[in-house]
């Protein structure tokens, strides 16, 4: 049992980082049609060919394969054993060495770590995933397991911020936008995807952003979203900062659960142009 | 189109202007943030040649090169762009990368005959136009060791050149 989910989560994690969504694969053909810009055409339409290449090899979208995250939906009827758990990690580890990842695991104590100074493990299937993320889910008899790769220069560029709202919502919204827009800017890999959650803590809104990276549809998007991704795309960096409409391809938005307070906390991650990397399986 | 061999004279890269779309061949360096600042130190010590390294006319890839792949990482992180005008004084004149780079750095470049260019970080695609290659120095630095590569074809864009760039259209 447990070597079957270990090889399911291993294919699932390959097909996140060698795969787009069809929903995603869309938003570029589109993209490429309404494109008025020619570097940023250009751009778009290589990117997109490297998305066939990747899929038909079965090779890595990105060679930063990135940190692998996972997100867990359970039902009541369903029970999350540490059995299972541990299959999940060693799933990873194994996907990790079969896509190949990127052997990017630092070697050495808390601060050869930090410092880079302990050497780099050369075993892709080193590279430890995040905390998981788990969750109750809607349907009694679902247990659900989401894993999404992590690139590191979302990662430079993703906030997570206090903002004050004066109880309107275009305050909020406003700030998203600047934050958004200095992110793209300097976001090498654009057209970008703005994954962004809205909650009560630091915590709750990194996961709400998670969970908009794994529920967003390109072909689905709400008049919030649809703002964001307008007035961001209104500077004109355009995809890699060359000029262009399309700085980012949609926006995925999710808004938990508000305090009574003056203060909304944000967390907004510009997903490069192929995330988010996201494969699911039901076990 | 505009087709460069490395090593790349001086006539060639000052031919090129900002936006220009190149096509890049041959002997190239990848190194990123780990193993740039050790490469300039290596100039500045003339120790260069004891690892067979030649800048002159070269070109520098920031990327990584390990068996996931290659791709252009963010040419604005410190430890790279810093670095990008001390190696075109040492002679590299193409610079491949991604992100915008600041003025200082743009005009730096241009005193020194040296062009700095946007690679779409298209690993699959830039993968199999890799040949050879092989590690030349640091390869206690993993993936971020300086390596040497044989590309065959590599299109970039050019982003900044004699003083300009594409951030300032």
């Amino acid at each position: 049992m447990s070597k079957e989910i270990s090889k399911k989560i291993a294919e699932t994690l390959i097909k996140a980082g060698t795969t787009f969504r069809a929903d995603q694969m869309d938003a570029y053909e589109k993209a490429i049609v309404s494109e008025t810009n020619e570097r940023a055409k250009w751009v778009l339409e290589t990117i997109l060919e490297n998305a066939k290449v990747a899929q038909d090899t079965a090779s890595p979208l990105c060679d930063d394969t990135g940190i692998p995250h996972v997100l867990i939906e359970i039902g009541k009827d369903r029970c999350l054993s540490g059995a299972v758990m541990a299959a999940i990690q060693e799933g990873i580890a194994a996907g990790l060495r079969a896509m190949p990842g990127r052997p990017m695991a630092l070697r050495g104590d808390a601060i050869q770590r930090l410092e880079q100074s302990g050497g780099i493990d050369g075993d892709a299937g080193a590279v430890l995933p995040a905390p998981f993320l788990i969750k109750s889910a809607d349907e009694n008899d679902v247990l659900r397991v989401h894993i999404l790769l992590y690139g590191g220069g979302p990662a430079i560029r993703g906030q997570v911020k206090s903002v004050f709202h004066k109880h309107c919502m275009s305050v909020v919204i406003d700030e998203i936008v600047t934050l958004a827009s200095e992110g793209v800017s300097k976001l090498g890999c654009t057209p970008c995807t703005l994954s962004i959650g809205i909650g009560r803590s630091q915590f709750e809104a990194t996961a709400l952003m998670m969970e908009a990276q794994v529920y967003g549809k390109y072909d689905i998007q709400n008049d919030l979203e649809k703002e964001i991704t307008s007035r961001v795309n209104a500077a004109g960096h355009g995809p890699l900062g060359l000029g262009g409409d399309h700085s980012v391809l949609a926006t995925f938005l999710r808004v938990g659960s508000q305090r009574a307070s003056g203060v909304r906390i944000v967390s907004i991650r510009p997903d490069c142009c192929f995330e988010p990397r996201v494969a699911s399986l039901e076990l | 189109m505009k087709v460069l061999s490395a090593p790349i004279s001086k006539k060639d890269i000052d031919e090129l202007e900002v936006g220009d779309l190149i096509e890049v061949h041959g002997y190239i360096y990848a190194g990123r943030d780990s193993v740039l600042p050790k490469l300039v130190r290596l100039g500045h010590d003339n120790r260069l040649g004891d690892l067979n390294i030649s800048l002159e006319g070269g070109v520098v890839f920031h990327s990584a090169v390990s068996i996931a792949g290659v791709g252009p990482t963010s040419s604005n992180k410190l430890e790279i762009e810093s670095n990008m005008v001390p190696l075109s004084k040492m002679g590299v004149r193409l610079h491949i990368g991604k992100g915008a780079i600041g003025d200082d750095t743009i005009r730096g470049l241009a005193d020194h005959h040296a062009v700095f260019a946007i690679i779409p970080p298209v690993s699959a695609l830039l993968t199999s136009l890799v040949v050879e290659k092989e590690i030349v120095a640091f390869p206690e630095e993993g993936m971020e060791a300086l390596f040497r590569l044989k590309v065959h074809g590599f299109t970039a864009i050019v982003a900044a050149a004699k003083g300009k760039s594409i951030f300032q259209d």
